[in-house]
C-alpha cells in the first residue's frame, strides 16, 4: 500500500497540502470567463421547449402537433422517441436498476412531466410552437400522499417497470423494498431500562442550485453527437444517451463543464438532455433547452420520509436496540430508491451500535416531482431523527447527550457500512472526541439552560448534532455500487504537467485538492498543475461525484498516477545525468527560480535537471513520452465525522428562530484545502438551516400543482442576512489521518450538512423545552407548540 | 418593432436593433457575447444577473434593452484594467469566497457598488446590502469575508494614495 509511505509525514512537511493557495478557476470565475452549459451558444442553433404535463396523473387521449410544425418548429412527441424504459441515474450496477423513464411520455406522472418538445429558430417561437400543440387528457385521481397511495385500489401509477432486464409488476404503488434484522429487537425492548418511540416527518426540499438544468446538443456529420450539459457525471450521461438512442457510445461525446451548483440534483441525467438529443437528431442542427426556474423545481427533490423509530437501553447508557421504519415518498419516478434503501439502513447501523436491529423501508410512488439525492442522500435526514432520539434518551437515562453519543456511537475499529449492506469497512481514523471535547468548550456546552427553563421573550438554547458520511462508496467486497474512477496524467516540456480527469468539480474545490496532492507527490509547483477541460473522449471512465467521494477516491488516483510520472521522470533523468546509480538516489523539489520541478542529487546542488528537461529529452532521444493512465477502486469509504453546536434565539413573540453561534467540527483527515474545506462546512450549514426551520415544497391537493408554482418568490432559501457572523461561526477540524486516503484525507461535502437539522432541532428544544418531529419547525408551528404548552399549565 | 440602442458595455461603445420586448439579460448573453450575468430565476429574485448600469446595479433579467439607450454597462468582464483583476475580484478569490461561481459575478458587482456608497461598511451593513443575492454554496460567510477585506485595502490604497500626492 502506497499510501502507507505516507502516514508518517507530518502535515507540518507538506509543501501544498493544507496551505491556503488562490483556487485556479479563480480568475475565470471572477472575471465571466467561466462557461457554464447555461453559456453555450453554438453556430445555427435552435432553441428548443418542452411542453409538460398540467396534470398530476393523466393520459394522452390525443396530441396534434400539425399547428407547431405549420409555425416552422421542429416537434417531437412520445411517439418519436425510442420507447424503452431506463434509469436516468446510472451510478449502481445494471442488475439492480429499477427502469421506469421514458424520454417523453403519453401517461404523466407528476405536474411537469415531459409530452412533447419543439424547436425553433428562436425562443420565443419555439414557446408559441409549444402553446399551439393541442393535448386531449384523459385525467386520473392524484395521489400526493404516501399512505393513500399504498391502499388497495388507487390508480396504478406504474404499472410494468423493469428491474435490470427483467420486468416486475408494480403492486400498490410501492416501487422497492427492503428489510433487515440483526439480532432480537423484540427481546432487547423486554430488556431495556428505557425505550423511546417516536415518529418523523421530513419535508421535501428543493436543491436551488443557482444554475437551472440545460441541455445542448449538436448532430455530427458521422451521426454521432456532442453534449454540453449540467451533469455530475459525464460518462454516465455518455452511456445512457449511447442506450436510449443506439448511437455507438464512442460517436457520443459529452463535454465536461463548470456546474453551477448540484447538491445532487446531476448525479442522474437530467432528462432535459435526453430531449435535447431527441430534438437535434431530428433537426439536424444544433439544439439548446434551458429549463426555466420554474421547469427546474419540477424537475428535482429531496425524498421525503416518514420514520418510526424506537430505540432501547440499559440504565448504564448502553444502547441495546434500535428499530426504523422508513417509508420514503419518491414521487413519480425511481432514480434511487433503492440502493437508497439500503443507505437509509447503513446510515442508520453507522450512527450508533444499537446491538439488535430492525429495519423496513418502503419506497412508494406518489404523482409528485421525481425525488434524488440531495446533499447528504438521506442521511440528513435520518440522522435530525436519531439525533432528536438521541436527546430525548439522554434526558431519560439523565445522562449528558455528549456522554452518551461517546458510548455508543460507531468509531474507531468498529465496522462501518454507510453506503448500505454492501458496503464495508472498518473504522481507522476517528476524530469525534476531539470534535466533541473542544465544540462543547467552545460553545459552553455545560453552562447551557436547562430545556424550558426560561421565561420572557427571547429565549436561547444549544444544541448538538452529530453525524457522518462516507468518502466515496468502495468496499473490499464488489458490492451494487459502482465506484471507479481514473485520470491521466502527463508532464510537458515547459515542466508543467496536464491533469486530465472526468470527475467533476461542483465548486468545492475537488480539483484543487487533486492538484495539491499531485503537486506535493511529485515535487512540481503547483502552478504548473494544468487541470484540463475535457471529455467523455479524452479522459478515462470515472462514476460521478457523488458520495463526498472526490477527494479521498479521485485524490487518490491522481497520487497514484503522479507517483507513476515521477517513477518514469526519475528512470530518464537516470540516464541523463549519467553517473546516478539509480532512481533512489533522486529527489525533485520545486525550484523557484526556475518556475518548475528539479530532479537533483541531495547534497549535488549542480547534479540537477529540470522536469522539463527530461520531459523533452526522453521523447528527442526516442524513450517514450512521460505519462500515465490510471484507474481505481478504493476499498473502503471511511467515516468523516462532523459534529454542530449550535446556540439558537427563538422569539416566542413571532416564532422566528435566528441562529446565533455555530461551532462546526470537522473530521476529514489531512485537511487539504483548509478555507475551502471551511467552505464547505459554512455552505452545508446554512443548507442544514434551511432545511431545518424554513424550506418545504408543499403541494395543492387537487391540482396537484406546487403551491410555490415553481417560484423561489415562495420557496426561500437563506440569504445572507439570515445567517451568524463571521466571529460566531467557528470550524474546526480534528487532528486525524485517514491511512487509506491520499495523504491521510477524507471526504466532507456532505457530512458538512447531515447533522446540522438535528443540532438545530436539539437546540430549539433547549430554549423552549418543546420538541419536533416534523421539519421544517417553522414560526407557525413554533407558536403553536407554544400555545398548547402554555395551555397546558 | 425595435429599435436600435447605442450603449457603452464594459468601456466600448455598441451599437445594436434590440425588439422592443427583448430584456437586457439576453442581448447580453445571446447577442453580444456577454455571459457573466446569469439566468437564476427571471423574476428578480437571485440577483444572479446584476448588472451595473450608469454605476447602479439593476437587475437585467427584469430590465428590457431599450433602457439601456445612451447609457453605460459594466458587467465583471469589464472590471480588471490592463488584465489587473479588481480588488473586490481579488478579495473574492483570496478569500475563497467563489465556489460553483454562478452567482459570483452579480455579487462581485453589489461589492463594488457597495463599497463605493460605504468605503467602511460594517458587517450588518454588507449582509443588508446583498440580501437580493443568493448563494447556495458558500452560507456567504467567505463572501461577507471578501467584501470586508477589499473594503480593508481600498482604505489601505486612497491612504497611500493621499501620502503619495
Amino acid at each position: 500500500m502506497g499510501s502507507l509511505a505516507s502516514s508518517s509525514l507530518k502535515q507540518e512537511s507538506f509543501r501544498y497540502i493544507g496551505k491556503k493557495t488562490p483556487r485556479k478557476d479563480g480568475v475565470a470565475k471572477v472575471t465571466g470567463r467561466m462557461q457554464f452549459a447555461y453559456d453555450i451558444y453554438l453556430p445555427g442553433m435552435l432553441y428548443g421547449r418542452i411542453l409538460k404535463s398540467p396534470y398530476p396523473h393523466a393520459r394522452v387521449k390525443s396530441i396534434d402537433t400539425s399547428e407547431a410544425e405549420k409555425m416552422g418548429a421542429v416537434v417531437i412527441t412520445f411517439k418519436d422517441v425510442p420507447r424503452k424504459k431506463f434509469n436516468i441515474r446510472l451510478v449502481s450496477v445494471d442488475r439492480v436498476n429499477y427502469k421506469d423513464w421514458e424520454v417523453l411520455t403519453d401517461h404523466p406522472k407528476y405536474v411537469g412531466e415531459y409530452i412533447a418538445a419543439v424547436a425553433a429558430e428562436t425562443e420565443e417561437l419555439a414557446q408559441k410552437a409549444l402553446e399551439a400543440i393541442k393535448v386531449e387528457w384523459e385525467v386520473y385521481e392524484p395521489l400526493l400522499d404516501p399512505f393513500e397511495s399504498m391502499k388497495e385500489g388507487k390508480p396504478k401509477i406504474h404499472d410494468k417497470i423493469l428491474f435490470g432486464n427483467k420486468e416486475v409488476t408494480v403492486k400498490n404503488n410501492i416501487a422497492c423494498r427492503l428489510d433487515y434484522n440483526e439480532g432480537d429487537v423484540e427481546k432487547a425492548f423486554k430488556e431495556a431500562d428505557v425505550v423511546i418511540e417516536r415518529t418523523f416527518k421530513t419535508n421535501r426540499r428543493y436543491h436551488m442550485q443557482l444554475e437551472p438544468k440545460v441541455a445542448v446538443a449538436k448532430p455530427e456529420p458521422d451521426g454521432g453527437i456532442t453534449v454540453w450539459t449540467t451533469t455530475q457525471t459525464i460518462h454516465n450521461t455518455r452511456i445512457l444517451i449511447s442506450q436510449v438512442f443506439d448511437i455507438p457510445i464512442s460517436k457520443v461525446n459529452v463535454k465536461k463543464l463548470p456546474i453551477g451548483g448540484s447538491f445532487g440534483s446531476s448525479i442522474q441525467t437530467n432528462l432535459v438532455t435526453l430531449v435535447a438529443v431527441a430534438l437535434a437528431l431530428k433537426a439536424g442542427r444544433p439544439v439548446k433547452i434551458a429549463l426555466t426556474r420554474e421547469e427546474d423545481m419540477y424537475d428535482h427533490c429531496s425524498y421525503q420520509m416518514y420514520f418510526r423509530l424506537k430505540v432501547a437501553a440499559k440504565k448504564d447508557g448502553t444502547i441495546i436496540a434500535g428499530e426504523l421504519e422508513n417509508i420514503m415518498d419518491i414521487g413519480g419516478h425511481q432514480i434511487q430508491a433503492y440502493p437508497l434503501l439500503g443507505c437509509l439502513l447503513g446510515w442508520f447501523v453507522s450512527l450508533y451500535k444499537w446491538k439488535n436491529i430492525r429495519y423496513k423501508g418502503i419506497a412508494v410512488y406518489t404523482n409528485k416531482v421525481p425525488s434524488c439525492a440531495f446533499r447528504g442522500y438521506g442521511n440528513p435526514q435520518i440522522t435530525w431523527a436519531v439525533e432528536s432520539i438521541i436527546d430525548e434518551l439522554a434526558e431519560a437515562l439523565g445522562i449528558d447527550p455528549i456522554e452518551l453519543r461517546l458510548k455508543n456511537y460507531v468509531g474507531r475499529g468498529d465496522l462501518f457500512w454507510g453506503q448500505g449492506p454492501t458496503v464495508k469497512s472498518v473504522v481507522k481514523s476517528d476524530g469525534v472526541p476531539e470534535l466533541l471535547k473542544k465544540g462543547a468548550e467552545l460553545i459552553g456546552w455545560y453552562n447551557r439552560p436547562k430545556p424550558g427553563e426560561q421565561k420572557g421573550r427571547f429565549r436561547r438554547g444549544i444544541g448538538l448534532g452529530r453525524g457522518f458520511h462516507t468518502s466515496g462508496a468502495g468496499g473490499r467486497i464488489s458490492g451494487e455500487v459502482i465506484d471507479f474512477t481514473g485520470c491521466i496524467l502527463k508532464v510537458n516540456e515547459d515542466g508543467s504537467v496536464d491533469y486530465i480527469t472526468a470527475l467533476q468539480d461542483h465548486g468545492g474545490g475537488t480539483l484543487d485538492a487533486h492538484a495539491k496532492i499531485i503537486a506535493e507527490e511529485l515535487g512540481v509547483p503547483l502552478d504548473k498543475i494544468n487541470i484540463i477541460w475535457a471529455d467523455t473522449q479524452t479522459t478515462v471512465y470515472d462514476v460521478c461525484t457523488h458520495a463526498s467521494r472526490g477527494t479521498y477516491v479521485g485524490g487518490e488516483a491522481a497520487r497514484r498516477a503522479a507517483r507513476e510520472v515521477k517513477k518514469k521522470l526519475l528512470e530518464y533523468a537516470v540516464r541523463l545525468l549519467g553517473d546516478v546509480v539509480n532512481p533512489e538516489a533522486l529527489s525533485i523539489k520545486p525550484d523557484e527560480e526556475l518556475g518548475q520541478g528539479v530532479i537533483y542529487v541531495e547534497g549535488m546542488p549542480d547534479k540537477k535537471i529540470t522536469v522539463g528537461e527530461v520531459a523533452r529529452e526522453a521523447w528527442q532521444r526516442n524513450w517514450g513520452s512521460i505519462a500515465a493512465v490510471v484507474s481505481y477502486r478504493a476499498t473502503s469509504s471511511p467515516p468523516a465525522y462532523t459534529v454542530y453546536f449550535v446556540e439558537v434565539e427563538v422569539d416566542t413573540e413571532t416564532g422566528i428562530v435566528r441562529p446565533v453561534r455555530v461551532v462546526a467540527g470537522a473530521d476529514v483527515g489531512t485537511v487539504i484545502n483548509p478555507d475551502l474545506a471551511a467552505g464547505q462546512l459554512h455552505g452545508g450549514f446554512a443548507q442544514g438551516w434551511g432545511m431545518a426551520v424554513l424550506e418545504d415544497t408543499p403541494y395543492d391537493p387537487e391540482t396537484g400543482e406546487l403551491m410555490c408554482r415553481g417560484f423561489i418568490t415562495d420557496y426561500k432559501i437563506m440569504t445572507a442576512q439570515d445567517l451568524p457572523k463571521v466571529d460566531d461561526f467557528i470550524v474546526i477540524f480534528a487532528n486525524t489521518h485517514e491511512p487509506t486516503g491520499p495523504f491521510g484525507a477524507k471526504g466532507l461535502g456532505e457530512a458538512a450538512l447531515n447533522p446540522v437539522a438535528g443540532a438545530v432541532a436539539n437546540a430549539i428544544y433547549n430554549a423552549i423545552g418543546v420538541r419536533f418531529y416534523e421539519l421544517p419547525i417553522t414560526p407557525e408551528k413554533i407558536l403553536k407548540a407554544l400555545k398548547e404548552k402554555e395551555g397546558k399549565k | 418593432m425595435g429599435k436600435v440602442i447605442r450603449f457603452k458595455l464594459n468601456g466600448r461603445p455598441v451599437s445594436i436593433y434590440v425588439e422592443n420586448n427583448e430584456l437586457l439579460l439576453n442581448v447580453l448573453r445571446e447577442k453580444l457575447g456577454v455571459v457573466s450575468p446569469k439566468y437564476g430565476c427571471g423574476i428578480g429574485e437571485c440577483g444572479a444577473c446584476t448588472v451595473l448600469v450608469d454605476g447602479e446595479p439593476v437587475l437585467s433579467c427584469l430590465t428590457l434593452a431599450i433602457e439601456v439607450d445612451g447609457k453605460e454597462v459594466t458587467t465583471v468582464e469589464g472590471l480588471a484594467k490592463d488584465s489587473e483583476l479588481d480588488i473586490v475580484q481579488r478579495a473574492f478569490i483570496e478569500e475563497g469566497a467563489i465556489q460553483c461561481g454562478y452567482c459570483t459575478p452579480g455579487f462581485i458587482l453589489m461589492a463594488k457598488k457597495l463599497l463605493e456608497e460605504n468605503p467602511d461598511p460594517d458587517e450588518d451593513y454588507i449582509r443588508e446590502y446583498i440580501r437580493g443575492n443568493l448563494c447556495r454554496c458558500t452560507g456567504y460567510v467567505n463572501i461577507v469575508r471578501a467584501i470586508k477585506r477589499a473594503a480593508e485595502e481600498l482604505k489601505f490604497h486612497v491612504s497611500r494614495a493621499k501620502q503619495t500626492q
